[in-house]
């Protein structure tokens, strides 16, 4: 167990011939990361493909040569450390178990690498094993077991040797929803019980919320937001942060604020509607404004027939039982609304929408930073 | 550093392919110049004579070589044919329908295959002797349907089962009976797999040697055996020799080249799980 | 435009009895549902009903006649594949155009391509009509699909899983535009789906299949707040609905359920309805459905909650997942929203709402009654008057 420093990282790859030549800034694979993981921490690096994350972890476990900057596990500068020094625990994406071994000995193969005794490798390897549930599976070989099985014998196997460091590289991303989402639980019980600070590199922001303390969302190499998920979920630093954690996802639109009677509106265009903005935004609004606002379908709420503001028309109404979702036209975009009151709405019915104060964002138009007060 | 490296690499490789290519066709070549060569100089020069056309008109004019050579079409065409028009059925029923022994019956038909031809041809000939089939056109063709029909039906049967079963079903809806889908949606979908067999399967029937051997005789006998005639005469023409085979081999090699355009395009099909 | 009507349907497939003595009535300009797991045998329905298939017994109607020895090209369906079937030569174009082509719809160019078009603004594919099938995503495959079926006017659309192979995003988008353009479709439509977000959010009324026959039929609340017994109450809900065996005790006038997996009891409110129905249904044991949603927590005691640990805490899109063990043993899922910071394996409290409860035979798994069940019958009435 230790912490995790990285500082100031950087990773250019060599670029051939013609890509060379147009050679910008945005050619860094990883620009200018620092994050520091506490001990014991669970990090979830999190982001669309090609942001930068698997190169990221890549590096931390010294696979990958390092351009520029320092990566720290515990005090020890380990940019020049072999992997194998690192004292790391590695489970990748694809499972590779060594196929003529069983899968004791595959969860023993690093200890006897290292030239553990018998009897140790024999008390490590029961005692791992009852925690990913593969106590069953000891004698059986690779082929045998299922993709959620050969995933369990493979975190197993990177536990085994009690790492400082535990890295992760999409290990659900084979298996299929419900396999899926049990496994999920388990490696979050597992962290739960032995603690190893852990990094985990996903794609998908489900499960970057449900696994971890902090999430490092990554975009084009450069980290966008490092917080825990109810920092990520509530107060997103930026509209990629706002867009890709959800699902349905927030709505962001483009709204010209309307001064009307001392009240602002966000209004639309191509669109009748209009909302009354929170009241904690005035200040830093004026009439005619453009930014651009965003709320969670949770978090917009149907108007009383008194409410402030325009009633537009029902696009779309599911009543989905455990829930019922609303979605209104704005322009050519849909404007959603989930709510768990019984409601039940027409196509074309007229409806009022309101939204909640804390929970609605104001972008920039331009950098799509977040316009906080 | 890398790029003089990567020169040599690629001089080397292709300097080691020229040599492999020299290698395989230099046979043909061979085959080719004597073609041009008189009587005199076949054995005695090797590149360096007079060429004449001496050889090409005693075969095509003064022997009955064309006769031989359109016994070959006929036959091949005629095996072909038949080879489509029963095996893509067959090969349909082999992807689609369950029945019984049904994967036996697939291996049966392949089977064909396997054994040397000299193994069976020596009871055909007595067979075909006592049904009359001897030195015909269906006795060939018949023969024929045993190096061409498993070809045809193993490729095309492929190509069936890629096709999932609900376009069948999805045409049907659309409003088409059972032979408007077969060959509105099946056919061109089949197609890659059922001509690439189709010319492959011809050019092995072209180049059967031992079937003919055997069971063709004077009144039918295609180019391959006819060739050898010119063994047989008092002397060996070896330069009317190199023009029968070159003209018998001439189909083959055009086919040999379509081919090769409709097999890459028949195994990249990959449109079919759309 | 029709009515469909199976009666005392069944199709086996060798040993297998896919369909066991099915009947269903659809009504005319319906969208009907099927719904159940994989393997219910929802799309031998439809095949049957699209004539694919023949039934060994029973017999199927078409606007009242009967059509059990009709081919398919002659009943006048359209359908649309879980797979799309696509015609993988042939351009979006000619996908779509396909059926007004064929010799027992035909139709001249100018009608095809008017009606073309007009299928692909309203699917939104119009600048893919000249691509093959093999160029484009999922997605649009599944728009080409629909596409296919809704350029026609026919007796009765049969839909087979359009939306089971798009990511979860992709399918909520999807069923929310499908769900726009439903009022575009004016016949009959069968929608064969194991989503119950599908099913509910779609549906005039839905018909739960499983292991070959129907278990309930009705409208989508109807289906969602008094299934008929615990294998539609779990069906319908994601996570599912918990259930929890409880012994009745009568005291007085108040009834009590006592948890036995939990050690815990609890007053049940006082219903006349509920109450009576349980005092008939004499026997004690039962099982409590309470769904993820109708769970309260806290994380200090307080008055009438029940303590546990937190065992899971998983993030399911908009909201999350808390697993609660209670009792040691019995895990109880609840709604918790995102971002929730929690332990695992600490103290929890949890408080169910009584009044959103249901109650099952505990071992026919039958449902015997629920709380509100007057209203919920009013409500689920007046959807189905509204058709």
């Amino acid at each position: 167990m230790a912490k995790l420093r990285i500082e100031n990282l950087y990773k250019r790859y060599d670029l051939k011939g013609k890509k060379k030549k147009n050679a910008k800034l945005n050619d860094f694979a990883v620009n200018n990361l620092s994050l520091d993981c506490e001990e014991g921490e669970f990090v979830a690096l999190l982001g669309p493909s090609g942001c930068g994350k698997t190169t990221t972890l890549r590096m931390i476990a010294g696979l990958e040569d390092i351009t520029d900057g320092g990566i720290y596990i515990g005090d020890e500068l380990v940019n020049n450390l072999h992997p194998k020094d690192r004292h790391i625990g590695l489970a990748f994406e694809d499972y590779a178990l060594y196929p003529p071994l069983k899968v004791y000995e595959n969860i023993a193969f690093n200890m006897r690498a290292k030239g553990a005794k018998n009897d140790e490798v024999h008390r490590r390897v029961m005692e791992i094993a009852p925690l990913l549930k593969v106590e069953d599976l000891l004698d059986k070989m690779p082929v045998k077991l299922s993709g959620g099985q050969k995933q369990r014998v493979n975190i197993a196997r990177a536990i085994v040797r009690n790492p400082k460091l535990l890295l992760m590289d999409e290990p659900l991303s084979h298996l299929d929803g419900k396999m899926r989402q049990e496994l999920r639980t388990e490696i979050k019980r597992l962290h739960n019980k032995i603690k190893c600070t852990s990094v985990y590199v996903t794609h998908d922001q489900l499960e970057a919320m449900s696994l971890a303390d902090r999430i490092a969302i990554m975009d084009l190499g450069v980290l966008q937001q490092f917080g825990t998920p109810l920092e990520i979920y509530d107060d997103p630093v930026n509209e990629f942060v706002a867009a890709f954690i959800g699902e349905p996802p927030m709505n962001i639109l483009k709204t010209t604020i309307a001064k009307i009677e001392s009240e602002f509106y966000f209004t639309f265009e191509d669109s009748e509607l209009r909302i009354l903005v929170p009241n904690r935004y005035y200040d830093l609004l004026s009439d005619g404004m453009v930014v651009k606002m965003g709320v969670r379908p949770m978090d917009v709420i149907i108007g009383k027939e008194d409410s402030k503001g325009e009633p537009v028309k029902v696009a779309v109404f599911e009543n989905l039982g455990d829930e019922r979702r609303i979605g209104v036209h704005v322009g050519d975009k849909l404007f959603m609304l989930i709510t768990s009151e019984e409601v039940r709405y027409k196509q074309g019915q007229s409806i009022k929408l309101e939204v909640r104060a804390e929970k609605t964002h104001l972008f920039d138009i331009e950098t799509g930073l977040r316009i906080r007060n | 550093m890398s790029t003089s490296k990567k020169r040599l690499g690629s001089i080397v490789r292709h300097g080691l392919l020229g040599i492999w290519a020299i290698f395989a066709l230099f046979p043909l070549i061979w085959m080719l110049i004597m073609t041009f060569k008189s009587e005199a100089d076949v054995m005695t020069t090797t590149f360096i004579f007079t060429p004449t056309l001496d050889n090409y008109r005693q075969v095509l004019l003064q022997s009955d070589y064309l006769r031989f050579f359109t016994d070959s079409v006929i036959t091949s065409v005629g095996a072909v044919l038949i080879s489509v028009l029963l095996g893509v059925p067959a090969a349909y029923a082999l992807a689609r329908y369950k029945f019984k022994y049904k994967e036996g019956l697939a291996f049966q038909i392949l089977s064909f295959r396997f054994a040397p031809e000299l193994l069976v041809v020596l009871p055909l000939f007595m067979i075909y002797q006592r049904m009359g089939l001897h030195d015909t056109y269906l006795g060939l063709i018949w023969v024929y349907q045993l190096i061409s029909m498993p070809l045809i039906i193993w490729v095309v049967r492929g190509y069936f089962e890629d096709i999932s079963v609900e376009i069948e079903h999805a045409a049907q809806v659309d409003g088409y009976n059972w032979w408007q889908v077969f060959m509105k949606t099946l056919v061109p979908l089949i197609k890659p797999g059922l001509v690439s067999s189709a010319l492959l399967a011809f050019i092995f029937v072209w180049n059967s040697f031992t079937f003919p051997l055997m069971l063709s005789g004077f009144n039918v006998s295609p180019v391959t055996v006819a060739a050898m005639r010119f063994l047989a005469s008092h002397t060996v023409q070896y330069g009317q020799m190199a023009v029968a085979a070159t003209i018998s081999a001439l189909p083959a090699v055009v086919f040999a080249l379509l081919i090769q355009k409709h097999l890459v395009r028949g195994l990249s099909f990959g449109a079919v799980k759309g | 435009m029709a009515s469909i009507e199976l009666s005392g349907v069944t199709k086996r497939f060798g040993k297998v009895t896919a369909l066991d003595n099915i009947s269903l009535e659809i009504k005319d300009k319906e969208f009907f549902v099927l719904f159940g797991p994989a393997g219910a045998g929802k799309t031998t329905i439809l095949n049957i009903i699209a004539g694919i298939h023949m039934p060994e017994s029973g017999v199927v109607k078409i606007n009242g006649e009967i059509v059990n020895q009709v081919e398919p090209q002659n009943r006048d369906v359209a359908m649309v594949f879980e797979n799309y079937a696509l015609y993988p030569h042939l351009k979006v174009y000619d996908n779509i155009a396909s059926p007004l082509r064929s010799p027992r719809h035909k139709k001249d160019e100018a009608y095809i391509k008017e009606a073309v078009e007009r299928v692909a603004a309203l699917l939104k594919i119009d600048q893919f009509l000249d691509r093959l099938p093999v160029q484009l995503s999922n997605g649009q495959r599944q728009r080409v699909a629909l596409g296919r079926a809704l350029v026609r006017y026919p007796n009765v659309y049969l839909m087979d899983e359009p939306l089971a192979h798009l990511d979860a995003k992709l399918r909520n988008v999807m069923r929310g535009e499908l769900k726009m353009i439903q009022s575009n479709f004016n016949t009959t439509a069968i929608y064969v789906t194991h989503d119950f977000m599908e099913a509910m959010s779609l549906s005039d009324r839905i018909a739960v299949i499983n292991e070959g026959s129907i278990v309930q039929v009705g409208a989508s609340d109807e289906i969602y707040y008094l299934p008929c017994n615990e294998f539609v109450a779990q069906l319908m809900g994601d996570p599912e609905i918990n259930l929890l065996d409880c012994e009745i005790d009568v005291s007085g006038n108040v009834y009590s359920a006592k948890f036995t997996e939990i050690d815990a009891v609890i007053e049940l409110p006082h219903d006349a309805d509920v109450y009576a129905t349980l005092k008939d249904y004499g026997a004690v044991k039962l099982r409590m459905g309470l769904r993820p949603q109708n769970i309260e927590f806290s994380f200090d005691p307080a008055d009438g909650f029940i303590q546990g640990q937190v065992y899971s805490f998983e993030t399911i899109g908009n909201k999350s997942v808390l697993t609660v063990t209670v009792g040691g043993k019995k895990e109880v899922r609840l709604i918790a929203p995102n971002g929730l910071p929690v332990k695992l394996d600490q103290n929890i409290y949890i408080k169910p709402d009584l009044m959103q409860s249901l109650y099952f035979h505990a071992d026919s798994s039958e449902f015997i009654c629920r709380y509100n069940e007057a209203a919920i019958r009013a409500l689920a009435a007046e959807k189905a008057g509204e058709e």
